[in-house]
């Protein structure tokens, strides 16, 4: 290897460049005659131009030698011309004497191809005992797919044992030393990077090990130091760990309650941007590229959540992000269009900010959440927004358009991926044009955070792809060269994500735990309440429907229209149609119990609280007043339940003046126990519902609910939704009220 | 080869998605389709690793096969890329009850994207080689199919692989048998030209 010994994380910067450069440049090698790889080495040579300009070696040439084997070991040799260039060359110095200085030089370098964990061990150290800097990377990178840390941390302290016993030629005691000192090395490389790899707990034994094995070999060295530091800082985080939590006064919660909340559309956008990005970066810098791994990700038990943890913990906010976006905009199945549609364009400023931010993931997750279905078949929302958030939606999708490869998402990460700001747009891309402009280059330099989804394909891919042994049942290092080009990207990510200083804000947290989630069934459902869908539905079609399939553009909206039946029509509540499948536990049919939150399942995670003041209330914002009839012009077309309010008629919130509302689904045949049950698991009271009446707001009166009416049908729809719980007067003083808010993200 | 090469133009371009649960397979069926075209190695990073061109009964077409494998747990941004279809290979494992009775859920939710009572779809069974681990059968495949409308096809990507080539050429032919894609081609067509990318 060319450059020795460079210290810190540029060593490993460079590393990761040069890696996949040079896995490029083999690339090349192997077929040029193949299109298809020469174009591979040739983006890869655009995506390291910059990295480039750091090396002293120009313009390698390589040449296949061909292969050798040993035993228990296949290597892949190469010739290599290189021509060296003095690193230090200025540019006002120009003579010729500068340029006569080139050397030359034909080195025939070997790569592990394929090998035992042995070998593969042994090749830590070149022949002649120096450090392989990329292929330790490499190998530290990958080990875990084929072996243990135990077994490889043993092999590494045998070989070293060996070494220090071995009765050496005197000629060669030089040699003997390098390659210890290498050993010593890689285990500080090792300890740097993957620190967790030595967690194990609760006894840490790789570490004991290891210290045992510095006390013996190397007592005093800086390996020796490292090691009992590492043991005190995962001793001390096992004793300080459980009181690490914060716990905040129930008295403050309800303090932080009464600042006011974030409602959309009228949110900074810049800042829910930046709010989203830190809670991304997070969880971005927290991620263990190994984990992305096809053999670790894709393997499907239940070690997985264990060890897959960090990503699964960034595939989670993202799905927080998109729900949110798709419930915001449904959660008020009332408001006007136009209301909407501010939402809409809310998330798009945000989106767009996000871009500047240069933060994928999120930039996505709401892309996603304003594609998918629910939201995007509102085309009546849709049409009210402005010709430029049409155009900005069109140019921020294009980013993560499918189309060949998801290669507009690739150009641009290895773009902008390093840089420090936003600079990149397509020249149909006005409004991202205009956008950058009127930035211009900002004072603050931003990270990057990759959407991590296209990374874990490609690995999924290669993983599938490529077999992890070779002839022999040697393990297939290659593979792993290949894994870890997409590796070495995610942590150059990471480090540049340090670039992002954002504030925290816990106002916004809360506002992000507190939005209402809904399952795609739900979702779907409100969306066909707000626009009705055009197809007709399917019970009413006739009985030969699957051999008759190619009618199925038939419009018969007459069908809908007359039709007595609810919203499950979508889901295909046949008349005993025969098509017995539709009702299985996936397309679970739409019980009043399912979408009622007493019901014990855990799909209806939502819990959304939201402050108003209580005079101005919700406003007109539900626009049921609108509608010629009061009665339930939606329930007609759109699905069997409401989305009530309801809040808890306690002094403390009297006294502030400020009313503290969750909302909770409403379904046709829910009766007054089952809401107020509903109502207090929402609101976290305890007691008996029975202890509770119920009323429904109306402008210039309460309605109280019979106790056992049917709340669907009682309540007047011709205005907001909103409802008291109450004590009954006798069981006042015994209430309790647990500041505690439950609720699911994702 | 000694069959003439495909036309290099004007070829209609078929969007293919491969759906279905983690680790039923479906990266194996799309590798076993492609790969067998490279003799080099794999790279799933370039712009045309899934695309290819292919006669189906005398046509040639560019295939563009679309797996996400790896990003089920994305689930918000599944009917993003399901938009974009023009069919859907639906995957499950045959050692897998729930992959199997999973694809109910995806099938409800391309027509429901689509917004279409039908769209071509092939249901494919695979890992048929894993006969031992098997949980769902040729029966049960062959009914769920004829609920949903879809031929049915038994896969393995195995070596030596089974009906990988045929479920992929079989999609084309439902995609071309199915009523209105005329229409939808020429829309994309359309939409083609100004498709250019950052």
């Amino acid at each position: 290897m060319l450059v020795r010994g460079c210290a810190g994380s540029e060593f490993r910067h460079s590393l990761a460049e040069r890696t996949k450069a040079l896995a490029a440049k083999c690339h090349a090698l192997r077929s040029p005659a193949h299109q298809r790889d020469q174009r591979s080495a040739e983006r890869r040579r655009t995506k390291n131009r910059k990295s480039q300009t750091r090396w002293y070696v120009k313009q390698p040439t390589w040449r296949l030698w061909g292969e050798e084997r040993v035993d228990g070991a296949i290597y892949t040799v190469y010739l290599k011309k290189v021509r060296y260039h003095r690193p230090t060359r200025s540019a006002s110095s120009e003579s010729d004497d500068e340029i006569s200085h080139l050397e030359w030089e034909t080195v025939r370098v070997r790569f592990v191809k394929a090998g035992t964990v042995e070998r593969l061990v042994e090749a830590l150290a070149t022949d002649d005992g120096e450090l392989e800097s990329t292929y330790v990377n490499v190998f530290l990178a990958t080990y875990r797919s084929f072996a243990e840390c135990s077994r490889v941390l043993d092999l590494l302290l045998r070989r070293y044992e060996a070494l220090a016993m071995e009765d050496v030629h005197p000629a060669a005691i030089d040699t003997s030393q390098q390659h210890r000192k290498t050993l010593v090395a890689c285990l500080h490389v090792w300890l740097d990077t993957y620190p967790e790899d030595f967690r194990q707990l609760p006894h840490h034994p790789a570490l004991q090990q290891l210290l045992a094995f510095t006390q013996l070999h190397l007592p005093g060295s800086e390996l020796h130091s490292k090691v009992l530091q590492k043991l005190a800082v995962f001793s001390a985080e096992r004793n300080g760990g459980a009181a690490g939590g914060v716990c905040l006064a129930p008295g403050m919660r309800v303090a932080a309650h009464h600042t006011c909340a974030y409602r959309l559309p009228h949110v900074p956008h810049r800042h829910f941007a930046e709010q989203l990005t830190r809670m991304d970066m997070e969880l971005f810098k927290k991620l263990v590229p190994h984990q992305c791994l096809g053999a670790v990700w894709s393997r499907r038990d239940k070690d997985r959540s264990h060890d897959a943890a960090t990503v699964l913990a960034t595939v989670n906010q993202f799905n927080a992000v998109s729900f949110r976006v798709i419930s915001t905009v449904l959660v008020e199945p009332n408001l006007r269009p136009v209301d909407r549609s501010d939402i809409l364009a809310a998330w798009l400023d945000i989106a767009r900010e996000l871009r500047v931010l240069k933060n994928f993931s999120s930039l996505k997750a709401i892309i996603s959440g304003l594609q998918s279905n629910p939201v995007y078949r509102l085309r009546k929302t849709w049409a009210l927004l402005s010709k430029e958030k049409a155009e900005l939606f069109e140019e921020l999708a294009r980013i993560f358009s499918e189309d060949n490869n998801r290669w507009a998402q690739r150009e641009l990460l290895m773009r902008e991926g390093t840089a420090k700001f936003a600079d990149t747009v397509g020249e149909n891309d006005k409004q991202l044009q205009k956008l950058l402009h009127e930035r211009g280059s900002p004072g603050v330099s931003n990270g990057t955070i990759p959407y991590l989804g296209t990374f874990l394909t490609d690995l999924t891919m290669i993983d599938t792809a490529i077999p992890d042994t070779v002839a022999d049942g040697l393990i297939n290092f290659d593979k792993r060269r290949k894994e870890f080009e997409v590796l070495a990207q995610i942590k150059l990510l990471q480090g540049a994500a340090n670039a992002y200083h954002l504030p925290t804000d816990p106002m916004f947290d809360r506002w992000f735990d507190s939005v209402i989630v809904l399952d795609d069934r739900e979702a779907y459902q409100l969306s066909c309440q707000i626009e009705p869908p055009t197809n007709p539905p399917k019970e009413r079609r006739p009985k030969k429907l699957n051999d008759n399939n190619n009618h199925g553009h038939r419009k018969n909206d007459s069908i809908a229209s007359t039709s007595s039946s609810n919203s499950s029509q979508f889901y295909c509540e046949t008349d005993g149609v025969g098509n017995a499948w539709k009702r299985d536990s996936l397309e679970r049919r739409i019980s009043p119990t399912r979408l009622s939150h007493g019901s014990s399942s855990s799909s209806i995670p939502s819990l959304d609280v939201s402050l108003s003041s209580a005079n101005s209330g919700q406003k007109p914002a539900n626009g049921k007043i609108a509608s010629t009839s009061p009665a339930h012009p939606n329930a007609r077309s759109g699905p069997d339940f409401y989305i009530i309010r309801v809040t808890y008629e306690s002094d403390c919130v009297e006294t502030e003046g400020v009313v503290l509302y969750k909302s909770i689904m409403l379904s046709n045949n829910e009766r007054t126990p089952q809401v107020i049950r509903n109502a207090m698991l929402k609101l976290n009271l305890d007691g008996d519902p029975d202890g509770y009446t119920l009323a429904q707001v109306l402008p210039d009166k309460e309605m109280v609910l019979p106790a056992n009416a049917n709340v669907y049908y009682a309540v007047n729809t011709a205005y907001n939704l909103n409802f008291i719980l109450r004590l009954r007067k006798s069981q006042q003083e015994e209430a309790i009220v647990n500041g505690k808010t439950k609720n699911k993200r994702t | 080869m000694t069959r003439p090469g495909p036309p290099s133009e004007n070829l209609p371009t078929v969007k293919l998605v491969v759906v279905g649960d983690g680790g039923v397979g479906k990266s194996a069926i799309t590798i076993q389709f492609f790969q067998k075209l490279f003799v080099t190695d794999y790279d799933p990073t370039i712009e045309d690793s899934y695309i290819q061109h292919t006669e189906v009964d005398g046509q040639w077409c560019i295939l563009d096969v679309l797996d996400t494998a790896g990003q089920e747990e994305f689930s918000a941004m599944r009917e993003q890329y399901m938009r974009k279809g023009d069919g859907f290979l639906l995957v499950y494992s045959v050692t897998d009850k729930q992959s199997f009775e999973n694809i109910r859920h995806f099938h409800t939710q391309i027509l429901r994207v689509k917004d279409r009572e039908s769209y071509p779809m092939l249901v494919s069974a695979n890992k048929v080689d894993l006969v031992h681990a098997r949980a769902v059968s040729e029966e049960a495949g062959r009914e769920l199919a004829r609920a949903l409308a879809a031929p049915y096809i038994e896969t393995s990507a195995k070596e030596p692989p089974l009906n990988v080539d045929a479920a992929f050429h079989e999609l084309v032919r439902i995609i071309r048998n199915h009523p209105q894609q005329e229409e939808k081609q020429r829309r994309r067509r359309k939409f083609f030209g100004r498709c250019a990318l950052l």
